[in-house]
């Protein structure tokens, strides 16, 4: 990890958190918004590896948890998992093409809401998953899955054109 | 023939799985930390501060401000026809207002009788703007750009179209954390204006989306409340003012037990339209005596 791609890596969190937070809080959909910072976490798991994803998750999760958590720690956790297993899948599948990341990135976000059901509301007696599921997890999920069609390609551009010149510069060392 | 590319001298790295292991530690301890004290909440709150929030009012601004500038140029044509409109219900209003006028006379001496206290307008109250809301779509929190150097601080009570919205949960230098009254995880002591009842109002999620947030534990064994009757803050809860509107019955049932009742009330203030909210600068344990 260079300096540069940890400014990078910090600015990519801060944006994706702030236009989660104000932009698409005005475009959404019967109050239901976008997860940028799955989208995130997931595209860097699947483009670095496992450890990235784990570094941004865990960030990007405090992030959330400073402004709107009960508890520091709690999104971090899940944020950093979910970083952290999408990041397995990255030697096992090609990240250039676009439909394997998307379909991650979806299957993130629908684990994501499933954690925060079960221990938001199963774990204070509400029991109507069916109704949760319907109103939140999914079309949370459908919208994610649509951002992340025009969010991954633009991750996965500046990561390239990092990992170029991260490349280049060690060309000139040897 | 690609020459061999050695990086220079190998770091030494952490295996990831390590890696994930010490970080969750970490997470485990500073949720216990935060669950029991409130340690990081200063230095945190400040990193926002410099970092995410003057953003987040930026944005928000160039946000409202477009909205505004699209609304007007699409309002105009109906702009016209509402001045016809209002222009009729002023002289309607002219005529209730004069009778208002009679029954507020009426109605400060009836107070007087009573000794109760005005309502809210006496507080202190300042304006804020909404500049960001929750970042998932399971609570209804939201920041606003108002913070401690504007004289707030956590549990003072937050309002908009004159009715309650909730309190200030957490505080930084220049912004403040919402808790809304309808997010899942929020409950507020309220009472039943006609009859005095008190009963709990709890924010549903499943509710919500209807358009409704519940009551439960209302003891009226006369069946003296009935729908449409307004619940404003009770005087027995210890984080929310006393007086402050929060909706309408909607819909009564009876418990199981057959001693209290729960239902549904209609939450006054449109929380999906919301850009700008009072905060109330007094706090209820400071007004007690």
């Amino acid at each position: 990890m260079n300096i540069r791609r940890v400014i990078y890596n910090f600015i990519l969190v801060l944006v994706s958190f702030i236009l989660q937070t104000t932009v698409f809080r005005a475009l959404d959909f019967g109050d239901i918004a976008p997860n940028l910072m799955i989208i995130v976490v997931a595209s860097t798991g699947f483009i670095k590896g496992d450890r990235s994803g784990l570094v941004i998750g865990f960030f990007s999760g405090l992030l959330i948890d400073i402004f709107f958590g009960t508890y520091i720690g709690f999104f971090a956790l899940i944020y950093m998992y979910i970083g952290f297993i999408v990041g397995k899948f990255h030697e096992i599948f090609f990240s250039q093409s676009i439909a394997i990341p998307i379909v991650f990135i979806t299957i993130a976000d629908f684990l994501f809401g499933f954690i925060c059901y079960i221990l938001m509301f199963l774990f204070r007696n509400k029991f109507n998953i069916g109704y949760y599921m319907m109103s939140n997890i999914i079309p949370e999920m459908v919208y994610t899955a649509l951002i992340a069609i025009f969010f991954y390609p633009v991750i996965l551009h500046m990561n390239n054109r990092l990992d170029e010149r991260e490349e280049r510069n060690a060309k000139k060392f040897v | 023939m690609s020459p061999i590319i050695k990086r220079r001298g190998e770091e030494f790295t952490l295996p990831s799985k390590y890696l994930l292991f010490i970080l969750t530690l970490l997470c485990i301890g500073t949720i216990v930390i935060t669950f029991n004290t409130n340690l990081f909440t200063g230095p945190l709150n400040s990193f926002a501060g410099i970092f995410v929030v003057p953003f987040q009012k930026g944005i928000t601004t160039v946000g409202t401000y477009m909205r505004e500038t699209s609304d007007k140029l699409s309002s105009i044509t109906k702009l016209l026809e509402e001045n016809e409109r209002l222009k009729k219900e002023i002289d309607e209003l002219t005529i209730q207002n004069t009778t208002l006028e009679q029954e507020k006379y009426e109605l400060t001496e009836l107070r007087n009788m009573y000794q109760l206290d005005g309502p809210y307008e006496q507080y202190e109250k300042v304006g804020a703007r909404i500049i960001a809301k929750d970042a998932g779509n399971w609570y209804h929190s939201f920041v606003i750009d108002k913070g401690s150097d504007d004289g707030l601080a956590i549990d003072m009570n937050v309002m908009a179209n004159g009715a309650l919205v909730g309190r200030i949960i957490d505080v930084g230098p220049d912004w403040a954390k919402v808790q809304s009254i309808i997010a899942d995880n929020a409950s507020v002591s309220g009472m039943v204006l006609a009859s005095s009842d008190n009963l709990i109002v709890s924010g549903d999620l499943e509710l919500y989306k209807q358009g409704f947030i519940r009551f439960s534990k209302l003891v009226d064994d006369v069946d003296k409340v009935s729908i449409g009757d307004k619940v404003v803050t009770s005087n027995i809860s210890d984080k929310y003012l006393p007086g402050i509107l929060i909706g309408y019955i909607s819909t009564i049932d009876d418990d199981s037990n057959n001693l209290t009742k729960s239902g549904t009330i209609t939450p006054a203030v449109d929380f999906e339209h919301m850009n700008v909210v009072l905060v109330l600068l007094e706090l209820k344990k400071d007004i007690g005596d």
